[in-house]
């Protein structure tokens, strides 16, 4: 049923397929590094090469009980659970920012465990409910 | 069955269609509407800013599922070259960039008072830009190239690399760190969207998914005339 | 609660925005769309005006589709 073209043509469709996926596979492993939005603590924390003067994007949880307000800026501690970060801002944050919510950081780290942050993203998670069923839930942990 | 492949046969079962379709299609316009932005509980932090879900989510499934059948087709089409295939993947491509483009500016418009920020070049964002950009390719080929069959072949060959990009963006969120969330209705099926916020992203799905399809059969009708008008003194 | 309506709690802005882009849009492709259907079948049907009185008879008794679009074409006119 199948003839000699349709046989070469299916073949051809076969090597392109195989040398596209490839060929993306590696520009994403080469790119890995500026693909990531942001990098974790422990990332930053094992890293060897820091560039001090270059800005990056951090991003954990922002830590419970962690915020600290005061008139010229806010300071809190971004976490992933493993290692920690203090973090340093001047301006308004996002709506959704708050504690033990997603956070993304932009800005320069001054040292492994200080960073100064010139904007601050907040990032939510994929969950969605009314608010009177969080606060049924938030009763039953309690 | 030879029934089924009878044109006028054919016509007259979209023209049906077709009616029932407009018959329909402001009553559940109206109804998803009414769940989306009246009945539908704000959620617990984004608070109604939740509602953009229902036109983001949709268009970009219709987006995504409109460049995965435009590939599927042009696998087929470059195969066993069957030229009606080409017309049907054709048709969808407009319809699919226009989604895309709405997905894009519907999520622009949720990521600033969301993220705080209009725009982020995370893997999800940024492999649905590249996903537009297939899609205007692909049209662009069909415009572009005089020669038919040159055209054709070009165009599929678009598709069919365009086709890596599908699970790349679909995967995006969980294999590097994004902006974007992950996604909510998994593929086995579960969601984490509470039941009275799917109930209207799947009505506003519907409507949209009928909206395509009326479309879509206006365009088929569109070709029909333009293939009788052909033969017209052949008939 | 029409005010609240309105506003949404101050992201009024953003919903409105992105329901009224995705109708708007949504409405601009399926005008077109309507408006080259018509398009072609007044073609159609002025190609079956042009075609001699004998002719003409018999495409619209062969051709159920010819038949269609003619009556649709007058009815549209």
């Amino acid at each position: 049923m199948l003839t000699n073209k349709v046989k070469k043509r299916i073949s051809f469709l076969g090597l392109l397929l195989v040398s596209v996926v490839t060929a993306v596979f590696f520009i994403l492993k080469s790119l890995s590094n500026n693909i990531l939005y942001f990098k974790s603590p422990t990332e930053i924390k094992l890293s060897q090469d820091i560039v001090y003067t270059k800005k990056i994007r951090v991003g954990g949880m922002v830590k419970k009980n962690s915020i600290d307000i005061s008139d010229k800026e806010i300071k809190f501690i971004i976490t992933d659970l493993n290692n920690e970060l203090v973090v340093s801002f001047k301006g308004t944050v996002p709506n959704l920012f708050s504690e033990g919510k997603g956070v993304v950081a932009e800005g320069r780290l001054q040292d492994k465990d200080f960073f100064i942050a010139d904007r601050i993203l907040a990032k939510h998670d994929e969950k969605y409910m009314p608010p009177e069923l969080k606060d049924i839930m938030k009763k039953n942990v309690e | 069955m030879f029934d089924l492949i009878n044109p006028s046969k054919i016509f007259y079962l979209i023209e049906k269609i077709i009616n029932f379709i407009n018959s329909i299609f402001f009553i559940i316009l109206i109804i998803a509407l009414t769940f989306a932005l009246i009945l539908s509980p704000p959620d617990y932090l984004q608070g109604d800013s939740v509602r953009i879900m229902y036109v983001h989510v949709p268009s970009a499934w219709i987006g995504l599922a409109s460049f995965t059948s435009i590939a599927l087709l042009s696998i087929l089409n470059f195969i066993f070259k069957i030229k009606n295939l080409h017309l049907i993947s054709k048709s969808i491509a407009p319809l699919g960039l226009m989604f895309t483009c709405l997905a894009i500016i519907t999520g622009s418009l949720w990521g600033q008072p969301t993220w705080g920020t209009w725009w982020a070049w995370d893997a999800r964002i940024t492999s649905m830009v590249v996903l537009a950009i297939f899609y205007i390719l692909f049209i662009l080929a069909n415009k572009l190239i005089e020669q038919k069959d040159k055209a054709n072949k070009i165009s599929n060959i678009i598709a069919i690399v365009g086709l890596a990009n599908i699970p790349i963006i679909k995967f995006s969120v969980d294999w590097w760190n994004t902006l974007h969330q992950p996604s909510s209705i998994k593929l086995d099926g579960t969601s984490s969207i509470h039941s009275s916020m799917l109930l209207p992203l799947m009505l506003m799905f519907l409507v949209l998914l009928l909206y395509c399809a009326l479309i879509l059969l206006m365009k088929y009708k569109t070709e029909i005339i333009r293939i009788k008008k052909k033969n017209i003194k052949r008939i | 609660m029409i005010q609240n309506f309105l506003t949404m709690n101050g992201y009024g802005f953003y919903v409105w925005l992105s329901f009224a882009v995705t109708i708007l849009s949504c409405s601009i492709l399926y005008y077109k769309t309507y408006k080259t259907l018509k398009k072609y079948e007044k073609d159609f049907a002025k190609e079956l005006i042009r075609l001699s009185e004998l002719d003409r008879e018999l495409v619209l008794k062969k051709s159920k589709v010819a038949s269609q679009v003619f009556a649709s074409y007058n009815k549209f006119i």
